[in-house]
């Protein structure tokens, strides 16, 4: 189904940005969890004060109770969305419109491996580094909340919280995607894979800030996100994070789909 | 049957840029030149046989398979060196080629050693180091290693000297006689007339001529008759020019070479 060496090349162009992000996550997930403390809590409650619409830009509400609302409120909002969304923006233009851009990708198709089988692998490539990154979050924060808090964080809830981690990513992940298939310049891959994420991020902010802006939710991929939700099991929530799978998954297709079909002038 | 078939082959980029029109087909065992300048439609051409660009109207096929639908079936028996090649400018020679094997699932049968022998290339070294030579050697190492029935070369001398450009002559016809259908693009006349059995001149896009080297040549001889003042002086002009004397006339004869024929093909008009 996928190209065994194409795969393991991938792969090694992943590894280090993996690593980096993962040391990076590994430094703000330890330490954000390590600040659970009534009094640190205070602390940050006391800058929502100061600063509402600064902190509510990043996701950050006061007044968490327990240390899965606490996570909620302070990794879900910014950090866990920024760090594996750089990843989708930086291997999504690799994967497909570097190799058309710059010619090399004669070398894969001037050879027995259909284009389909190509995309494919890439796209696994993808999906395989954010399941990593997810994966290895996941780890994460349990080791730290057992370590720090035992028995104050439950798994299931952690999992489902992640699954739906994972969704938001795999969706945006989709869209890098896309665009580096449809386009054979890196420069309008990344600026649609890019800029379509950032967009809505920013609008995202706008809605957390309240006031007028709040319409913008419906506009934004990431209202279907809703860790909260998932984290006290609410349906809505749950639903939110099924139509993001299933529309990174068809975003993915369609990329599939696009760059088998394309013109290739390399 | 014949290996290449082009037939009626049109994309048209608009602007009068583009293939209009193109149908030839090269027999198997045979070597084909395909002579224009730059930007007259020859690696287009190629891309279509090469599935990268799916035709507007007219088809092609390689081997009787279609070349956009079954292009991976194709690509199992065909090599191809690319007229500007590009790696993968991280990895070494070395590394690529071994990538190279095991995405193509070649396996023990590579020719690999032989091929890097024979070019006196040494893939050691990043690519992104590598001279424009060398690169074109391994684009000719990768594109063989298959040992493929088919083979297509755009420009393939582009970059060698000129020792390895009769390498490359000796290699093509080594391969020929081992009965491959080479297809190979130039716009180097010397090249084509050293190693094909035919040629065809495409120019704006359009094919002009497609004929044997030997009818090519044939068509453009031309013959003068001089009248010298004494037999001497004609009997001396005919051993100087290689003459036929007939008492004080004398007829040469002059074989254009294929760079002048071809200058008649593109002469005149501007080509753009």
């Amino acid at each position: 189904m996928i190209n065994g060496a194409l795969y393991k090349r991938g792969m090694k162009g992943s590894i280090k940005l993996l690593i980096i992000l993962c040391a990076v996550i590994t430094l703000y997930v330890s330490v954000i969890i390590s600040m659970y403390e009534p009094e640190l809590a205070k602390l940050l409650d006391s800058y929502v004060e100061l600063l509402p619409e600064m902190m509510a830009a990043v996701g950050m509400k006061a007044g968490a109770t327990s240390l899965v609302g606490f996570m909620c409120d302070y990794l879900y909002g910014f950090i866990l969305i920024i760090f594996p969304m750089l990843f989708c923006f930086l291997r999504g233009n690799g994967l497909i419109a570097k190799y058309v851009d710059n010619s090399s990708m004669v070398s894969l198709l001037a050879a027995p491996v259909r284009r389909w089988k190509v995309a494919l692998t890439q796209m696994f490539v993808m999906i395989s580094g954010i399941c990593i990154l997810v994966i290895y979050t996941t780890i994460l924060e349990y080791v730290c909340a057992e370590h720090g808090f035992p028995g104050e964080l439950e798994l299931k809830t952690l999992l489902a919280l992640n699954c739906g981690l994972f969704c938001l990513h795999l969706f945006i992940g989709g869209i890098c995607f896309l665009a580096s298939c449809l386009f054979s310049n890196s420069k309008y891959s990344t600026g649609f894979g890019v800029g379509i994420p950032i967009f809505m991020y920013a609008e995202k902010m706008l809605v957390n800030m309240g006031g007028s802006a709040e319409k913008a939710k419906y506009f934004t991929f990431f209202s279907l996100f809703n860790p909260e939700g998932i984290a006290s099991g609410e349906s809505g929530a749950m639903i939110g994070a099924m139509v993001l799978f299933a529309g990174g998954i068809v975003l993915f297709i369609l990329g599939v789909a696009a760059f088998s079909k394309k013109d290739l002038h390399i | 049957m014949s290996v290449i078939n082009v037939q009626n082959l049109t994309r048209d980029y608009g602007a009068g840029r583009g293939i209009f029109d193109v149908s030839f087909s090269i027999e198997k065992g045979e070597v084909f030149g395909f002579l224009g300048p730059n930007g007259a439609g020859k690696t287009t051409t190629i891309r279509h046989l090469m599935g990268f660009l799916k035709s507007q109207s007219g088809k092609c096929s390689v081997e009787g398979l279609d070349c956009w639908k079954d292009s991976a079936t194709i690509q199992a028996r065909l090599g191809y060196v690319p007229g500007e090649i590009s790696f993968f400018d991280d990895m070494t020679g070395d590394e690529y080629l071994a990538f190279m094997e095991k995405y193509r699932r070649i396996g023990t049968d590579s020719r690999k050693n032989e091929l890097l022998d024979f070019f006196e290339l040494d893939p050691r070294g990043k690519i992104k180091k590598m001279s424009k030579g060398m690169k074109q050697k391994l684009g000719l190492v990768t594109a063989m290693m298959h040992d493929p029935d088919v083979l297509i070369f755009d420009e393939p001398t582009s970059g060698l000297d000129p020792l390895m450009q009769s390498r490359f002559v000796e290699f093509v016809e080594a391969e020929k006689k081992r009965g491959k259908t080479i297809l190979l693009s130039s716009h180097m006349f010397e090249e084509v007339e050293r190693t094909c059995d035919r040629i065809g001149i495409i120019r704006n896009g359009k094919l002009v001529a497609v004929d044997s080297v030997e009818a090519l040549r044939k068509r453009h001889v031309r013959s003068y008759t001089v009248t010298l003042d004494t037999k001497e002086l004609a009997a001396s002009f005919a051993n100087d020019f290689g003459g036929l004397l007939d008492g004080q006339k004398v007829t040469v004869m002059t074989k254009q070479s294929l760079e002048e024929i071809f200058m008649n093909y593109y002469g005149g008009e501007k080509n753009d």
